[in-house]
Protein backbone atom coordinates (compact mmCIF):
# COMPACT_ATOMS: atom_id res chain seq x y z
CA UNK A 1 0.00 0.00 0.00
CA UNK A 2 1.62 3.21 -1.09
CA UNK A 3 1.34 6.45 0.79
CA UNK A 4 -2.11 8.07 0.95
CA UNK A 5 -0.56 11.48 0.33
CA UNK A 6 0.31 10.26 -3.17
CA UNK A 7 -3.40 10.13 -3.95
CA UNK A 8 -3.82 13.74 -2.88
CA UNK A 9 -0.79 14.71 -4.97
CA UNK A 10 -2.43 13.05 -7.96
CA UNK A 11 -5.65 14.97 -7.42
CA UNK A 12 -3.69 18.19 -7.00
CA UNK A 13 -1.85 17.50 -10.23
CA UNK A 14 -5.17 17.07 -12.02
CA UNK A 15 -6.38 20.40 -10.63
CA UNK A 16 -3.30 22.58 -11.14
CA UNK A 17 -2.19 21.17 -14.50
CA UNK A 18 -5.33 22.56 -16.04
CA UNK A 19 -5.21 26.00 -17.57
CA UNK A 20 -8.77 26.65 -16.37
CA UNK A 21 -7.53 26.61 -12.77
CA UNK A 22 -5.12 29.44 -13.43
CA UNK A 23 -7.76 31.43 -15.29
CA UNK A 24 -9.88 31.12 -12.14
CA UNK A 25 -6.92 32.34 -10.12
CA UNK A 26 -6.69 35.28 -12.51
CA UNK A 27 -10.27 36.22 -11.64
CA UNK A 28 -9.62 35.96 -7.91
CA UNK A 29 -6.74 38.40 -8.26
CA UNK A 30 -8.27 40.73 -10.84
CA UNK A 31 -11.78 41.18 -9.43
CA UNK A 32 -10.72 42.83 -6.12
CA UNK A 33 -8.10 44.94 -7.87
CA UNK A 34 -10.65 46.11 -10.41
CA UNK A 35 -13.30 46.85 -7.78
CA UNK A 36 -10.90 48.88 -5.65
CA UNK A 37 -9.54 50.84 -8.57
CA UNK A 38 -13.00 51.56 -9.99
CA UNK A 39 -14.32 52.56 -6.58
CA UNK A 40 -11.45 54.93 -5.93
CA UNK A 41 -11.98 56.57 -9.33
CA UNK A 42 -15.75 56.84 -9.38
CA UNK A 43 -16.78 57.27 -5.76
CA UNK A 44 -17.44 60.92 -5.01
CA UNK A 45 -17.47 61.80 -1.37
CA UNK A 46 -18.10 58.16 -0.29
CA UNK A 47 -15.51 57.35 2.30
CA UNK A 48 -14.42 53.75 2.88
CA UNK A 49 -11.23 52.71 4.58
CA UNK A 50 -9.10 49.74 3.51
CA UNK A 51 -10.84 47.28 5.89
CA UNK A 52 -14.37 48.25 4.88
CA UNK A 53 -13.52 47.88 1.21
CA UNK A 54 -11.76 44.59 1.87
CA UNK A 55 -14.80 43.07 3.57
CA UNK A 56 -17.15 44.39 0.91
CA UNK A 57 -15.04 42.70 -1.74
CA UNK A 58 -14.76 39.51 0.27
CA UNK A 59 -18.48 38.84 -0.25
CA UNK A 60 -18.13 38.89 -4.04
CA UNK A 61 -14.85 37.05 -3.82
CA UNK A 62 -16.29 34.18 -1.81
CA UNK A 63 -19.18 33.73 -4.22
CA UNK A 64 -16.59 33.47 -6.95
CA UNK A 65 -14.36 31.04 -5.05
CA UNK A 66 -17.35 28.92 -4.04
CA UNK A 67 -18.42 28.57 -7.67
CA UNK A 68 -14.86 27.74 -8.72
CA UNK A 69 -14.47 25.15 -5.97
CA UNK A 70 -17.82 23.58 -6.87
CA UNK A 71 -16.66 23.37 -10.49
CA UNK A 72 -13.52 21.60 -9.27
CA UNK A 73 -15.55 19.26 -7.06
CA UNK A 74 -17.78 18.41 -10.00
CA UNK A 75 -14.80 17.80 -12.29
CA UNK A 76 -13.06 15.76 -9.66
CA UNK A 77 -15.75 13.10 -9.35
CA UNK A 78 -18.28 13.40 -12.18
CA UNK A 79 -15.52 14.45 -14.58
CA UNK A 80 -13.70 11.15 -14.11
CA UNK A 81 -16.88 9.34 -15.11
CA UNK A 82 -17.42 11.57 -18.14
CA UNK A 83 -13.83 11.13 -19.29
CA UNK A 84 -13.93 7.39 -18.59
CA UNK A 85 -10.75 7.64 -16.52
CA UNK A 86 -12.62 6.38 -13.46
CA UNK A 87 -12.11 2.87 -14.86
CA UNK A 88 -8.35 3.28 -14.61
CA UNK A 89 -8.48 5.09 -11.29
CA UNK A 90 -10.53 2.52 -9.38
CA UNK A 91 -8.57 -0.56 -10.45
CA UNK A 92 -5.62 0.32 -8.23
CA UNK A 93 -4.81 -1.16 -4.83
CA UNK A 94 -6.84 1.46 -3.00
CA UNK A 95 -10.31 1.35 -1.53
CA UNK A 96 -12.88 3.62 -3.10
CA UNK A 97 -13.16 5.45 0.23
CA UNK A 98 -9.50 6.46 0.02
CA UNK A 99 -9.91 7.69 -3.55
CA UNK A 100 -12.98 9.73 -2.60
CA UNK A 101 -11.29 11.16 0.50
CA UNK A 102 -8.25 12.22 -1.54
CA UNK A 103 -10.55 14.01 -3.95
CA UNK A 104 -12.41 15.78 -1.18
CA UNK A 105 -9.19 16.88 0.49
CA UNK A 106 -7.77 18.23 -2.75
CA UNK A 107 -10.92 20.26 -3.43
CA UNK A 108 -10.93 21.72 0.09
CA UNK A 109 -7.21 22.54 -0.29
CA UNK A 110 -8.04 24.26 -3.57
CA UNK A 111 -10.69 26.38 -1.83
CA UNK A 112 -8.30 27.16 1.02
CA UNK A 113 -5.53 28.15 -1.37
CA UNK A 114 -7.84 30.47 -3.30
CA UNK A 115 -9.27 31.97 -0.09
CA UNK A 116 -5.79 32.73 1.25
CA UNK A 117 -4.81 34.33 -2.05
CA UNK A 118 -8.09 36.26 -2.00
CA UNK A 119 -7.38 37.52 1.53
CA UNK A 120 -3.87 38.60 0.58
CA UNK A 121 -4.99 40.37 -2.60
CA UNK A 122 -7.91 42.22 -0.99
CA UNK A 123 -5.74 43.30 1.92
CA UNK A 124 -2.86 44.43 -0.25
CA UNK A 125 -4.73 46.34 -2.95
CA UNK A 126 -6.84 48.23 -0.43
CA UNK A 127 -3.85 49.17 1.69
CA UNK A 128 -2.09 50.35 -1.45
CA UNK A 129 -5.04 52.42 -2.65
CA UNK A 130 -6.63 53.63 0.58
CA UNK A 131 -3.74 53.42 3.04
CA UNK A 132 -3.61 51.42 6.26
CA UNK A 133 -6.03 52.24 9.08
CA UNK A 134 -5.53 50.66 12.49
CA UNK A 135 -8.67 52.16 14.07
CA UNK A 136 -11.62 49.72 14.03
CA UNK A 137 -14.22 52.50 14.33
CA UNK A 138 -16.86 52.27 11.59
CA UNK A 139 -15.77 48.74 10.72
CA UNK A 140 -16.95 46.83 13.80
CA UNK A 141 -20.54 47.62 14.82
CA UNK A 142 -21.06 48.54 18.49
CA UNK A 143 -23.07 45.39 19.34
CA UNK A 144 -20.63 43.00 17.67
CA UNK A 145 -19.09 40.31 19.87
CA UNK A 146 -15.73 41.48 18.55
CA UNK A 147 -16.12 45.07 19.75
CA UNK A 148 -12.80 46.31 21.00
CA UNK A 149 -10.76 43.88 18.90
CA UNK A 150 -8.42 44.87 16.14
CA UNK A 151 -9.58 45.14 12.51
CA UNK A 152 -7.33 42.15 11.80
CA UNK A 153 -9.34 39.92 14.12
CA UNK A 154 -12.61 41.10 12.59
CA UNK A 155 -11.43 40.64 9.00
CA UNK A 156 -9.93 37.21 9.67
CA UNK A 157 -13.09 36.11 11.47
CA UNK A 158 -15.22 37.27 8.58
CA UNK A 159 -13.08 35.33 6.08
CA UNK A 160 -13.17 32.26 8.29
CA UNK A 161 -16.99 32.37 8.56
CA UNK A 162 -17.31 32.67 4.82
CA UNK A 163 -14.82 29.87 4.29
CA UNK A 164 -16.82 27.54 6.53
CA UNK A 165 -19.98 28.27 4.54
CA UNK A 166 -18.00 27.66 1.34
CA UNK A 167 -16.88 24.23 2.54
CA UNK A 168 -20.50 23.24 3.24
CA UNK A 169 -21.65 24.34 -0.22
CA UNK A 170 -18.71 22.56 -1.85
CA UNK A 171 -19.54 19.39 0.09
CA UNK A 172 -23.06 19.67 -1.27
CA UNK A 173 -21.69 19.97 -4.81
CA UNK A 174 -19.35 17.07 -4.16
CA UNK A 175 -22.28 14.94 -3.04
CA UNK A 176 -24.32 15.74 -6.16
CA UNK A 177 -21.29 15.11 -8.31
CA UNK A 178 -20.80 11.61 -6.96
CA UNK A 179 -24.53 10.83 -6.74
CA UNK A 180 -25.52 11.93 -10.23
CA UNK A 181 -22.14 11.64 -11.95
CA UNK A 182 -23.11 14.76 -13.82
CA UNK A 183 -21.01 17.84 -13.34
CA UNK A 184 -23.63 20.14 -14.84
CA UNK A 185 -26.25 19.19 -12.29
CA UNK A 186 -23.79 19.43 -9.40
CA UNK A 187 -22.59 22.88 -10.43
CA UNK A 188 -26.08 24.17 -11.18
CA UNK A 189 -27.69 23.07 -7.93
CA UNK A 190 -24.75 24.25 -5.83
CA UNK A 191 -24.94 27.72 -7.35
CA UNK A 192 -28.65 27.66 -6.62
CA UNK A 193 -27.85 26.84 -2.99
CA UNK A 194 -25.31 29.63 -2.92
CA UNK A 195 -27.52 32.31 -4.45
CA UNK A 196 -30.96 31.39 -3.12
CA UNK A 197 -29.96 31.82 0.52
CA UNK A 198 -31.53 35.22 1.04
CA UNK A 199 -34.73 34.35 -0.86
CA UNK A 200 -35.21 31.18 1.13
CA UNK A 201 -34.50 33.06 4.35
CA UNK A 202 -37.26 35.48 3.34
CA UNK A 203 -39.66 32.60 2.76
CA UNK A 204 -38.72 31.09 6.11
CA UNK A 205 -39.58 34.36 7.78
CA UNK A 206 -43.09 34.01 6.35
CA UNK A 207 -43.33 30.35 7.37
CA UNK A 208 -42.51 31.29 10.96
CA UNK A 209 -42.35 27.74 12.30
CA UNK A 210 -39.85 26.49 14.90
CA UNK A 211 -38.23 24.05 12.43
CA UNK A 212 -36.93 26.91 10.31
CA UNK A 213 -34.00 27.00 12.70
CA UNK A 214 -32.79 23.72 11.21
CA UNK A 215 -32.95 24.70 7.57
CA UNK A 216 -29.51 24.96 5.98
CA UNK A 217 -29.78 28.15 3.94
CA UNK A 218 -29.76 30.93 6.58
CA UNK A 219 -26.88 29.37 8.51
CA UNK A 220 -24.60 29.84 5.53
CA UNK A 221 -24.61 33.55 6.46
CA UNK A 222 -22.44 33.08 9.54
CA UNK A 223 -21.09 36.61 9.21
CA UNK A 224 -24.37 38.02 10.52
CA UNK A 225 -23.17 37.05 14.02
CA UNK A 226 -20.17 39.34 13.56
CA UNK A 227 -22.48 42.32 13.36
CA UNK A 228 -24.37 41.27 16.46
CA UNK A 229 -27.31 39.69 14.62
CA UNK A 230 -28.29 36.12 13.87
CA UNK A 231 -29.09 34.50 10.52
CA UNK A 232 -32.53 32.90 11.06
CA UNK A 233 -35.40 35.41 10.88
CA UNK A 234 -37.59 35.53 14.03
CA UNK A 235 -35.61 32.79 15.75
CA UNK A 236 -32.45 34.04 17.42
CA UNK A 237 -29.73 31.41 17.40
CA UNK A 238 -26.19 31.28 18.68
CA UNK A 239 -23.01 30.98 16.66
CA UNK A 240 -22.38 27.53 18.14
CA UNK A 241 -25.88 26.43 17.16
CA UNK A 242 -25.28 27.50 13.55
CA UNK A 243 -21.97 25.67 13.48
CA UNK A 244 -23.76 22.59 14.80
CA UNK A 245 -26.43 22.77 12.08
CA UNK A 246 -23.76 23.19 9.40
CA UNK A 247 -21.79 20.26 10.83
CA UNK A 248 -24.85 17.99 10.67
CA UNK A 249 -25.46 18.90 7.03
CA UNK A 250 -21.76 18.49 6.30
CA UNK A 251 -21.79 14.98 7.75
CA UNK A 252 -25.00 14.00 5.93
CA UNK A 253 -23.65 15.22 2.59
CA UNK A 254 -20.45 13.26 3.10
CA UNK A 255 -22.25 10.08 4.10
CA UNK A 256 -24.36 10.27 0.95
CA UNK A 257 -21.29 10.87 -1.27
CA UNK A 258 -19.41 8.05 0.35
CA UNK A 259 -22.29 5.56 0.22
CA UNK A 260 -23.02 6.21 -3.43
CA UNK A 261 -19.39 6.31 -4.51
CA UNK A 262 -18.32 3.13 -2.76
CA UNK A 263 -21.39 1.04 -3.47
CA UNK A 264 -22.47 1.82 -6.96
CA UNK A 265 -21.35 -0.16 -10.01
CA UNK A 266 -19.19 1.56 -12.58
CA UNK A 267 -20.81 0.44 -15.81
CA UNK A 268 -21.31 1.88 -19.24
CA UNK B 1 3.47 -22.32 -7.14
CA UNK B 2 3.92 -21.28 -10.76
CA UNK B 3 1.16 -23.58 -11.89
CA UNK B 4 -1.47 -22.37 -9.46
CA UNK B 5 -3.98 -20.43 -11.56
CA UNK B 6 -3.58 -16.67 -11.52
CA UNK B 7 -7.30 -16.05 -11.78
CA UNK B 8 -10.09 -18.27 -10.69
CA UNK B 9 -13.72 -17.43 -11.37
CA UNK B 10 -16.09 -19.59 -9.38
CA UNK B 11 -19.80 -19.59 -10.14
CA UNK B 12 -19.67 -15.90 -10.85
CA UNK B 13 -23.10 -14.41 -11.53
CA UNK B 14 -24.43 -10.96 -12.15
CA UNK B 15 -28.08 -10.15 -11.98
CA UNK B 16 -29.64 -6.76 -12.54
CA UNK B 17 -33.25 -6.85 -11.46
CA UNK B 18 -34.66 -10.06 -12.85
CA UNK B 19 -32.20 -10.20 -15.74
CA UNK B 20 -29.26 -12.55 -15.42
CA UNK B 21 -26.33 -11.03 -17.24
CA UNK B 22 -23.69 -13.52 -16.19
CA UNK B 23 -24.77 -16.99 -15.19
CA UNK B 24 -22.49 -19.10 -12.93
CA UNK B 25 -19.29 -18.58 -14.87
CA UNK B 26 -16.39 -20.78 -13.79
CA UNK B 27 -12.95 -20.68 -15.35
CA UNK B 28 -9.24 -20.46 -14.57
CA UNK B 29 -6.29 -18.79 -16.22
CA UNK B 30 -2.76 -20.08 -15.69
CA UNK B 31 0.49 -18.12 -15.47
CA UNK B 32 2.10 -17.38 -18.82
CA UNK B 33 -1.06 -18.15 -20.71
CA UNK B 34 -2.80 -15.94 -23.24
CA UNK B 35 -6.45 -16.61 -22.59
CA UNK B 36 -9.08 -15.43 -25.02
CA UNK B 37 -12.56 -14.51 -23.89
CA UNK B 38 -14.80 -14.75 -26.86
CA UNK B 39 -18.43 -13.95 -27.38
CA UNK B 40 -20.84 -12.02 -29.52
CA UNK B 41 -21.61 -8.42 -28.67
CA UNK B 42 -23.71 -8.19 -25.53
CA UNK B 43 -22.79 -11.65 -24.29
CA UNK B 44 -21.30 -10.35 -21.04
CA UNK B 45 -17.58 -10.08 -21.78
CA UNK B 46 -17.15 -6.55 -20.49
CA UNK B 47 -19.41 -7.23 -17.51
CA UNK B 48 -17.19 -10.16 -16.52
CA UNK B 49 -14.05 -8.07 -16.88
CA UNK B 50 -15.56 -5.28 -14.82
CA UNK B 51 -16.31 -7.78 -12.07
CA UNK B 52 -12.74 -9.08 -12.21
CA UNK B 53 -11.35 -5.62 -11.54
CA UNK B 54 -14.00 -4.67 -8.99
CA UNK B 55 -15.74 -1.98 -11.02
CA UNK B 56 -19.02 -3.79 -10.55
CA UNK B 57 -20.09 -6.13 -7.79
CA UNK B 58 -20.90 -9.80 -8.21
CA UNK B 59 -24.37 -11.06 -7.40
CA UNK B 60 -22.99 -14.51 -6.66
CA UNK B 61 -19.78 -16.50 -6.65
CA UNK B 62 -16.29 -15.10 -6.23
CA UNK B 63 -13.19 -14.25 -8.22
CA UNK B 64 -9.74 -14.74 -6.79
CA UNK B 65 -6.61 -13.20 -8.26
CA UNK B 66 -3.25 -14.56 -7.08
CA UNK B 67 -5.14 -16.16 -4.22
CA UNK B 68 -6.87 -12.98 -3.02
CA UNK B 69 -10.62 -12.58 -3.24
CA UNK B 70 -11.76 -9.57 -5.23
CA UNK B 71 -14.73 -9.35 -2.86
CA UNK B 72 -13.02 -9.45 0.51
CA UNK B 73 -9.42 -8.40 -0.22
CA UNK B 74 -9.80 -6.02 -3.14
CA UNK B 75 -6.57 -3.98 -2.80
CA UNK B 76 -4.41 -7.12 -2.51
CA UNK B 77 -6.17 -8.85 -5.41
CA UNK B 78 -6.10 -5.87 -7.76
CA UNK B 79 -2.46 -5.07 -7.03
CA UNK B 80 -1.62 -8.08 -9.24
CA UNK B 81 -3.73 -6.79 -12.09
CA UNK B 82 -3.03 -4.42 -14.92
CA UNK B 83 -5.99 -3.64 -17.13
CA UNK B 84 -7.49 -1.64 -19.91
CA UNK B 85 -11.25 -1.72 -19.69
CA UNK B 86 -12.68 -0.78 -23.08
CA UNK B 87 -10.89 2.22 -24.52
CA UNK B 88 -7.72 3.44 -22.85
CA UNK B 89 -9.09 6.74 -21.58
CA UNK B 90 -6.30 8.81 -20.09
CA UNK B 91 -6.22 12.36 -18.74
CA UNK B 92 -6.11 14.33 -21.98
CA UNK B 93 -4.95 17.56 -20.39
CA UNK B 94 -1.86 15.83 -18.96
CA UNK B 95 1.14 14.62 -20.91
CA UNK B 96 1.70 10.91 -21.45
CA UNK B 97 4.46 11.04 -18.88
CA UNK B 98 2.31 12.77 -16.26
CA UNK B 99 -0.35 10.12 -16.81
CA UNK B 100 2.18 7.40 -16.09
CA UNK B 101 3.47 9.22 -13.01
CA UNK B 102 -0.14 9.50 -11.83
CA UNK B 103 -0.71 5.75 -12.03
CA UNK B 104 2.80 4.92 -10.79
CA UNK B 105 2.10 6.82 -7.58
CA UNK B 106 -0.86 4.59 -6.87
CA UNK B 107 1.29 1.47 -6.65
CA UNK B 108 4.21 0.80 -4.41
CA UNK B 109 7.77 0.68 -5.61
CA UNK B 110 7.58 1.96 -9.18
CA UNK B 111 10.81 3.80 -9.85
CA UNK B 112 11.55 6.46 -12.43
CA UNK B 113 13.71 3.93 -14.26
CA UNK B 114 10.76 1.55 -14.47
CA UNK B 115 8.61 4.31 -16.02
CA UNK B 116 11.31 5.03 -18.62
CA UNK B 117 11.72 1.33 -19.30
CA UNK B 118 8.00 0.91 -19.95
CA UNK B 119 7.90 3.98 -22.19
CA UNK B 120 10.67 2.45 -24.29
CA UNK B 121 8.93 -0.90 -24.33
CA UNK B 122 5.77 0.55 -25.88
CA UNK B 123 7.80 2.82 -28.14
CA UNK B 124 6.51 6.20 -26.98
CA UNK B 125 9.88 7.84 -26.20
CA UNK B 126 9.48 10.52 -28.86
CA UNK B 127 6.04 11.73 -27.80
CA UNK B 128 5.80 10.99 -24.11
CA UNK B 129 6.00 14.65 -23.09
CA UNK B 130 3.17 15.68 -25.41
CA UNK B 131 -0.34 16.19 -24.10
CA UNK B 132 -2.46 13.07 -24.54
CA UNK B 133 -5.09 15.06 -26.44
CA UNK B 134 -2.58 15.25 -29.30
CA UNK B 135 -2.14 11.47 -29.43
CA UNK B 136 -3.56 9.23 -32.13
CA UNK B 137 -5.70 6.29 -31.08
CA UNK B 138 -2.77 3.94 -31.59
CA UNK B 139 -0.58 6.03 -29.30
CA UNK B 140 -3.29 6.12 -26.65
CA UNK B 141 -3.50 2.36 -26.89
CA UNK B 142 0.25 2.15 -26.28
CA UNK B 143 -0.02 4.48 -23.32
CA UNK B 144 -2.86 2.31 -22.07
CA UNK B 145 -0.64 -0.76 -22.24
CA UNK B 146 2.14 1.19 -20.51
CA UNK B 147 -0.04 2.11 -17.51
CA UNK B 148 -1.27 -1.47 -17.30
CA UNK B 149 2.19 -3.07 -17.09
CA UNK B 150 3.95 -0.41 -14.97
CA UNK B 151 3.73 -2.45 -11.77
CA UNK B 152 4.62 -5.79 -13.44
CA UNK B 153 1.21 -7.37 -12.89
CA UNK B 154 0.89 -11.14 -12.93
CA UNK B 155 -2.39 -10.74 -14.79
CA UNK B 156 -2.99 -8.40 -17.68
CA UNK B 157 -6.62 -7.86 -18.63
CA UNK B 158 -7.40 -6.30 -21.98
CA UNK B 159 -10.93 -5.61 -23.14
CA UNK B 160 -11.21 -5.54 -26.93
CA UNK B 161 -7.60 -4.36 -27.27
CA UNK B 162 -7.52 -4.33 -31.03
CA UNK B 163 -10.44 -1.90 -31.35
CA UNK B 164 -9.37 0.99 -33.50
CA UNK B 165 -5.87 -0.29 -34.17
CA UNK B 166 -4.53 -0.57 -37.69
CA UNK B 167 -3.18 -3.96 -38.88
CA UNK B 168 0.39 -3.02 -38.00
CA UNK B 169 -0.69 -1.96 -34.52
CA UNK B 170 -2.63 -5.18 -34.00
CA UNK B 171 0.35 -7.23 -35.03
CA UNK B 172 2.65 -5.31 -32.74
CA UNK B 173 0.27 -5.74 -29.81
CA UNK B 174 -0.01 -9.45 -30.53
CA UNK B 175 3.74 -9.95 -30.62
CA UNK B 176 4.12 -7.90 -27.52
CA UNK B 177 1.52 -9.87 -25.55
CA UNK B 178 3.07 -13.16 -26.56
CA UNK B 179 6.48 -11.93 -25.47
CA UNK B 180 5.11 -10.74 -22.16
CA UNK B 181 3.49 -14.09 -21.45
CA UNK B 182 6.53 -16.07 -22.54
CA UNK B 183 9.28 -14.00 -20.95
CA UNK B 184 7.67 -12.60 -17.82
CA UNK B 185 5.15 -15.36 -17.23
CA UNK B 186 2.33 -12.83 -17.25
CA UNK B 187 -1.11 -14.30 -17.73
CA UNK B 188 -3.03 -12.33 -20.33
CA UNK B 189 -6.81 -12.30 -20.33
CA UNK B 190 -8.09 -10.76 -23.51
CA UNK B 191 -11.66 -10.33 -24.67
CA UNK B 192 -12.70 -9.88 -28.23
CA UNK B 193 -15.32 -10.62 -30.80
CA UNK B 194 -12.69 -10.71 -33.55
CA UNK B 195 -12.20 -14.42 -33.97
CA UNK B 196 -9.31 -14.44 -36.39
CA UNK B 197 -7.42 -12.14 -34.02
CA UNK B 198 -7.96 -14.45 -31.09
CA UNK B 199 -6.87 -17.42 -33.12
CA UNK B 200 -3.48 -15.83 -33.69
CA UNK B 201 -3.07 -14.52 -30.18
CA UNK B 202 -4.40 -17.03 -27.69
CA UNK B 203 -3.40 -20.35 -26.18
CA UNK B 204 -6.91 -21.10 -25.00
CA UNK B 205 -10.26 -19.47 -25.54
CA UNK B 206 -13.47 -19.50 -23.60
CA UNK B 207 -16.63 -18.86 -25.53
CA UNK B 208 -19.56 -17.25 -23.78
CA UNK B 209 -23.00 -16.49 -25.00
CA UNK B 210 -25.88 -14.86 -23.15
CA UNK B 211 -23.76 -14.83 -20.02
CA UNK B 212 -23.11 -18.55 -20.02
CA UNK B 213 -19.87 -20.36 -20.64
CA UNK B 214 -20.38 -22.52 -23.70
CA UNK B 215 -16.97 -23.97 -24.28
CA UNK B 216 -13.28 -23.71 -23.39
CA UNK B 217 -10.87 -24.98 -25.97
CA UNK B 218 -7.17 -25.06 -26.55
CA UNK B 219 -5.84 -23.56 -29.76
CA UNK B 220 -2.30 -24.89 -29.61
CA UNK B 221 -0.94 -28.32 -30.59
CA UNK B 222 -4.18 -29.86 -31.72
CA UNK B 223 -4.15 -29.28 -35.44
CA UNK B 224 -1.16 -31.52 -36.33
CA UNK B 225 -1.92 -34.96 -34.93
CA UNK B 226 -5.09 -36.00 -36.65
CA UNK B 227 -4.01 -38.95 -38.78
CA UNK B 228 -6.79 -41.17 -37.46
CA UNK B 229 -9.44 -38.50 -37.50
CA UNK B 230 -11.91 -37.98 -40.26
CA UNK B 231 -11.27 -34.86 -42.26
CA UNK B 232 -13.27 -33.00 -44.76
CA UNK B 233 -11.22 -32.89 -47.96
CA UNK B 234 -11.68 -30.93 -51.13
CA UNK B 235 -10.59 -32.54 -54.40
CA UNK B 236 -10.12 -30.22 -57.34
CA UNK B 237 -10.79 -32.25 -60.48
CA UNK B 238 -11.68 -31.62 -64.13
CA UNK B 239 -14.92 -33.63 -64.22
CA UNK B 240 -16.56 -33.73 -60.78
CA UNK B 241 -19.52 -35.83 -61.92
CA UNK B 242 -17.30 -38.48 -63.47
CA UNK B 243 -15.17 -38.47 -60.33
CA UNK B 244 -18.19 -39.10 -58.11
CA UNK B 245 -19.00 -42.12 -60.24
CA UNK B 246 -15.52 -43.51 -59.65
CA UNK B 247 -15.87 -43.11 -55.89
CA UNK B 248 -19.16 -44.91 -55.59
CA UNK B 249 -19.64 -46.54 -52.23
CA UNK B 250 -16.69 -44.73 -50.71
CA UNK B 251 -18.38 -42.25 -48.38
CA UNK B 252 -20.71 -39.39 -49.15
CA UNK B 253 -19.25 -36.92 -51.59
CA UNK B 254 -20.67 -33.52 -52.50
CA UNK B 255 -20.09 -31.87 -55.80
CA UNK B 256 -18.90 -28.30 -55.48
CA UNK B 257 -17.63 -25.88 -58.05
CA UNK B 258 -14.46 -27.24 -59.67
CA UNK B 259 -14.45 -30.48 -57.70
CA UNK B 260 -16.07 -32.31 -54.82
CA UNK B 261 -15.68 -32.69 -51.07
CA UNK B 262 -15.58 -35.89 -49.15
CA UNK B 263 -15.13 -36.82 -45.50
CA UNK B 264 -12.50 -39.48 -45.00
CA UNK B 265 -9.39 -40.44 -43.02
CA UNK B 266 -5.81 -40.13 -44.27
CA UNK B 267 -5.41 -43.56 -45.84
CA UNK B 268 -8.73 -43.38 -47.62
CA UNK B 269 -7.79 -40.05 -49.11
CA UNK B 270 -4.65 -41.54 -50.70
CA UNK B 271 -6.71 -44.46 -51.92
CA UNK B 272 -9.34 -42.19 -53.45
CA UNK B 273 -6.67 -40.28 -55.27
CA UNK B 274 -5.19 -43.42 -56.79
CA UNK B 275 -8.61 -44.52 -58.04
CA UNK B 276 -9.32 -41.16 -59.59
CA UNK B 277 -6.01 -41.08 -61.41
CA UNK B 278 -6.45 -44.60 -62.66
CA UNK B 279 -9.92 -43.74 -63.94
CA UNK B 280 -8.41 -40.91 -65.98
CA UNK B 281 -9.76 -38.05 -63.85
CA UNK B 282 -7.29 -35.20 -63.61
CA UNK B 283 -6.69 -34.20 -59.99
CA UNK B 284 -5.35 -30.66 -59.57
CA UNK B 285 -5.30 -30.36 -55.81
CA UNK B 286 -6.33 -32.11 -52.60
CA UNK B 287 -6.96 -29.81 -49.68
CA UNK B 288 -7.93 -30.53 -46.08
CA UNK B 289 -10.48 -28.04 -44.85
CA UNK B 290 -9.33 -26.96 -41.38
CA UNK B 291 -12.13 -25.53 -39.38
CA UNK B 292 -11.23 -22.01 -38.40
CA UNK B 293 -12.11 -20.68 -35.00
CA UNK B 294 -14.77 -18.69 -36.74
CA UNK B 295 -16.47 -21.85 -37.98
CA UNK B 296 -16.17 -23.43 -34.56
CA UNK B 297 -17.51 -20.31 -32.94
CA UNK B 298 -20.48 -20.09 -35.23
CA UNK B 299 -21.06 -23.77 -34.64
CA UNK B 300 -21.24 -23.49 -30.87
CA UNK B 301 -23.09 -20.21 -30.74
CA UNK B 302 -25.49 -21.26 -33.45
CA UNK B 303 -24.52 -18.32 -35.61
CA UNK B 304 -26.21 -15.75 -33.45
CA UNK B 305 -24.66 -12.35 -33.45
CA UNK B 306 -26.36 -10.75 -30.48
CA UNK B 307 -26.88 -12.86 -27.40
Amino acid sequence: MANFWNLVRNENMKIYRRIATWIMMGFVVLVPVLLTVLFSIFSQGEKLNNWEMMLLESQILFQLITIFAVVKAAESVAGEFTMGTIKLLLIRPWSRSSILLSKFISVVLFALFFSVVGFAVTWLINVVVFGYVSDPAGLIPPNSPLTGSSPWAYALMSYLDQFIALVVVVTFGFMLSSAFRSSGLAIGLSIFLLLSGSIVSGLLAIADKPWVKYVLFPHLRLTSYLDGGSPVPNYPTTFAFSLGVLAVYFIIFNIVSWTVFTKRDVAG
Amino acid sequence: MSQAPVVRLQNVSKRIGSRTIIDRLTLEVNPGEVFGFLGPNGSGKTTTIRMMVGLITMSGGDISIAGHSVKSAFPQAVSHVGAIVENPEMYKFLTGYQNLVHFARMNRGITKQRIDEVIELVGLQGRIHDKVKKYSLGMRQRLGVAQAILHRPSLLILDEPTNGLDPAGIRELRDYLRRLSREEGTAVFVSSHLLSEMELMCDRVAIIQKGQLIDIRSLRGETAETSQAMEEVLFEVDHPDAAIGVLEGRGAANVVEGGFTVTADRETIADLNRRLVMAGVRVYAIRTKIKSLEDQFLEVTGGETVG
